[in-house]
């Protein structure tokens, strides 16, 4: 188990490298910070430029540059952001929690959702029930996560005034962005319960456990669940890594003040620090939840364990 | 343990006595606006947004103000006078006036500002190169300074009352990191700093030592919501009192008008929108083709049908309120059957092609260029509208000479003079300024600079405005205004063109 973590790990590391290689360079591609920052000043010269770029810390090699901020990574000093000098430190601080407590929170709210109503459905298949939930996701899946979003803002935040429409203040801030994702997610998931109950009700055990005359409930939740549980917690897991990226959108409808809209903001202001950060900490954590994932596998699977 | 709890409830009272004493007992209320950047810090001198304006006014003073009415009138300063032909100028500074953590303001404070904008701290930010006329701050006594400049600056009483100009505490400022002072901002002005929450919320609260009027508020708080919808959903709500500029576009303000318990002001604002031409190559180096070109389109009924009247047709690239503006030029007439008659004249063959440059995150302006590459196909020109990345364009497209034969240029200079527009815009060699170089204008442009007589430099600025019209320079526009949205509990609010708010005349219901 050690080797294996210790082998996923290096894993982790050589992504992490990649990847911020590639956002370094891309984002030195958009264009000067010193530009950026000096725009509107009037008769701005070419040795002012050069000094801005010089507190910057851009006259240093490119390399020297980017092995700064991959070690960042190691000692928590990604040095300050372009804009305003602000530690990045201070910002991930902020953000990253933001994001990863509405990423978790909104797959919690999609697996209590759809757990009872895949099987649910897939008990029932064919009938009636089935129907229905299957079209209902269909439904939700449909929605564009910010229409759904503005939609939710204009009934119980304006019209209704019930909940505050943007920010994150208390628990009441939570509900709408959480729902808005959790819908959404909830549409694909109870597809992918459904199929994986399916495939494991036809299994021979499940036959066996019927015929030994267990009843239904026990048979689903004991026998069929625990064995749809290996791909389930994949694909949550991927899900997890993928919504950490895919919460853009929300944030910035929400005013949500996490990795996203720090993402967004160092894009348009060629925040290289900042950006550079993000992107390697969300690297990061995409990784160590896949790391989590096969490890779970093991708690949940005996046979694993023992390999 | 009951050591802990001791202390524990004897900071608790020391904090509620510290809150009662602090609590002003003439300001009552809380307002909170949403402004949709945060500058990200607070010290004067790191950034040049408009947005760090829109708060910092309230923390921060210059040696002069400059209100809603544009109006140059004393603050920190009490009087000046202009000496040795606009090469020193003489500083009378107010006495009595401490900083919010108690320090007192006086020469020292006025030199150390500058010597800090103007030294190797302000080498690395973007404000230093708009004060580099000013070479030293000599301190006369504890409270005058004389300025000494390179040469006359026609502009800088302007200068002063803003942005890296704003008067800092040199105790503050040398006892504590850089960094400490970007998120904890110390300065003179009616509110204080309270918390700054990066990327969330900025809190003030009134100021009770304030040396003019003292806020009517209690309590002040922007929050930075970048999204439109967002905002506008926050001020319906009530839970955002003002939504300042550039926030609310132009499709919102029906929403805006909807609603009983909002007004939407709207007031010029210092900024115009210009398609220029590249003067240099193509058919629109043919003055002919460019004043064709303007005749062609319909200026007016863009503003009223697009911009919902929210803007005025321009006749220069300025706007009424800049100095230099020419109330009586008028801008080129919509003539249809003239233009054709001009571009037959140039040798324009109908079907000739255009590129029009915008930006590509501007809906509003994206809906303009539509309709003038609509005006120029009635006179057989086939414009195609090529959108960039905002940040692309302003800092590689256009300072590189790389431009289609029209670009949309924005311009909104907050010293509202029209040397600030006009030397960028036409001056051989300027950033903004990639095709053209007219020696005639190089040499009108620096005529005014040094000029201390005020109606002379407004002359020539005028001849400026002329002059470019009459080439052609670009296809002027309009002056979009600025557009908050106000709840109607807030009371005394004056929205100002240029987006500097001071609030300590408001109050809320």
């Amino acid at each position: 188990m050690i080797g294996f973590i210790f082998k996923r790990l290096l894993q982790a590391a050589f992504v992490v490298v990649v990847v911020s290689l590639v956002v370094a360079v891309a984002i030195r591609m958009t264009g000067d910070p010193a530009l950026m920052i000096s725009q509107g000043s009037t008769g701005i010269t070419e040795a002012d430029l050069v000094r801005i770029r010089e507190g910057l810390g851009l006259n240093e090699p490119f390399i020297v540059q980017y092995f700064n901020s991959l070690m960042g990574l190691l000692t928590w000093n990604f040095g300050n952001s372009f804009v305003g000098g602000t530690p990045v430190n201070l910002l991930i601080s902020k953000a990253l929690p933001a994001t990863l407590t509405l990423a978790f929170t909104s797959l919690i709210l999609s697996i209590v959702i759809s757990i009872p109503l895949g099987i649910a459905a897939a008990v029932s298949r064919g009938k009636w029930s089935d129907q229905m939930i299957r079209i209902g996701s269909l439904v939700g899946l449909s929605f564009p996560n910010f229409w759904l979003a503005t939609m939710l803002v204009l009934l119980f935040g304006v019209t209704l005034r019930w909940l505050p429409p943007s920010g994150m203040a208390g628990f009441e801030s939570y509900i709408m962005p959480t729902l808005t994702m959790g819908i959404i997610l909830t549409a694909t998931n109870v597809r992918l319960v459904r199929t994986t109950m399916l495939e494991t009700l036809n299994s021979q055990y499940i036959m066996v456990a019927r015929a030994k005359g267990l009843s239904e409930s026990k048979v689903l939740y004991k026998h069929a669940l625990r064995n749809c549980a290996i791909p389930l917690i994949t694909y949550f897991g991927l899900q997890f890594g993928g919504l950490l990226g895919g919460i853009v959108v929300i944030e910035r409808v929400f005013n949500w003040p996490g990795m996203g809209t720090l993402a967004f903001d160092a894009v348009s202001a060629r925040d290289y620090p900042v950006l550079q950060a993000v992107i390697m900490i969300l690297s990061l954590m995409i990784v160590l939840v896949n790391l989590i994932v096969d490890i779970a596998y093991g708690l949940v699977d005996p046979r694993i364990r023992k390999e | 343990m009951l050591n802990i709890r001791f202390l524990k409830a004897g900071a608790t009272a020391l904090l509620l006595a510290t809150t009662a004493f602090t609590a002003p007992a003439f300001a009552d209320g809380k307002l909170v606006v949403s402004s949709p950047q945060d500058p990200g810090s607070w010290d004067p001198i790191d950034t040049f947004l408009v947005n760090w304006a829109s708060a910092a006014t309230n923390i921060f003073d210059g040696l002069t103000y400059r209100g809603p009415d544009m109006e140059i009138v004393p603050a920190l300063a009490e009087s000046w006078d202009v000496l040795d032909e606009g090469k020193r100028i003489r500083f009378k500074l107010r006495e009595g006036v401490t900083f919010h953590n108690g320090e007192p303001f006086n020469a020292d404070a006025v030199k150390f500002t500058f010597d800090r904008l103007l030294g190797e701290t302000g080498a690395k930010g973007p404000q230093r190169s708009n004060y580099t006329s000013i070479s030293k701050v000599e301190i006369i006594d504890e409270n005058t300074v004389d300025f000494h400049l390179g040469a006359p600056d026609p502009v800088l009483l302007t200068k002063l009352a803003g942005y890296g100009a704003m008067i800092v505490p040199p105790k503050y400022v040398t006892e504590n990191t850089e960094e400490f002072f970007n998120l904890n901002p110390v300065g003179t002005g009616p509110f204080k700093f309270v918390s700054y929450d990066p990327k969330v919320s900025l809190k003030l609260e009134a100021f009770e030592g304030f040396w003019g009027d003292k806020a009517k508020l209690s309590e002040l708080e922007y929050r930075f919501i970048t999204e439109p919808a967002t905002a506008v959903a926050e001020l319906q709500a009530g839970r955002v009192d003002v939504v300042i500029p550039p926030t609310i576009p132009v499709s919102m303000v029906p929403t805006i008008e909807a609603d009983p318990n909002l007004v939407l002001a709207a007031v010029t604002s210092p900024t115009v929108w210009a398609l220029r031409y590249n003067t240099r190559d193509g058919i629109t180096a043919d003055e002919r083709v460019r004043k064709a070109m303007i005749m062609a389109v319909d200026r007016e009924t863009i503003v009223k049908e697009i911009l919902g009247g929210q803007a005025d047709v321009i006749a220069s690239f300025q706007s009424p309120l800049s100095f230099g503006y020419d109330p009586d030029q008028k801008p080129l007439p919509y003539d249809v059957e003239g233009a054709k008659a001009l571009l037959a004249e140039a040798g324009v063959k109908p079907g000739a092609a255009v590129t029009i440059d915008v930006r590509g995150n501007d809906a509003t302006f994206g809906e303009v260029a539509q309709a003038i590459a609509a005006y120029l196909s009635m006179v057989g020109i086939t414009a195609t509208i090529q959108p960039y990345e905002l940040n692309t364009m302003l800092n590689d497209i256009i300072p590189q000479g790389k431009t289609g034969a029209m670009f949309q240029q924005g311009w909104g200079g907050w010293t509202f003079d029209y040397d600030n527009t006009a030397y960028a815009m036409y001056h051989t060699g300027e950033k903004w300024n990639p095709y053209d170089s007219d020696k005639k204008l190089d040499a009108l442009l620096e005529s005014q600079r040094p000029l201390t007589d005020r109606a002379e430099r407004e002359r020539i600025l005028k001849e400026i405005a002329h002059y470019t019209a009459d080439r052609a320079l670009e296809m002027p526009l309009y002056n979009s205004k600025a557009l908050y949205g106000v709840n109607k509990r807030v009371k005394n609010f004056d929205p100002a063109p240029d987006n500097r708010l001071r609030l300590n005349a408001v109050e809320v219901e």
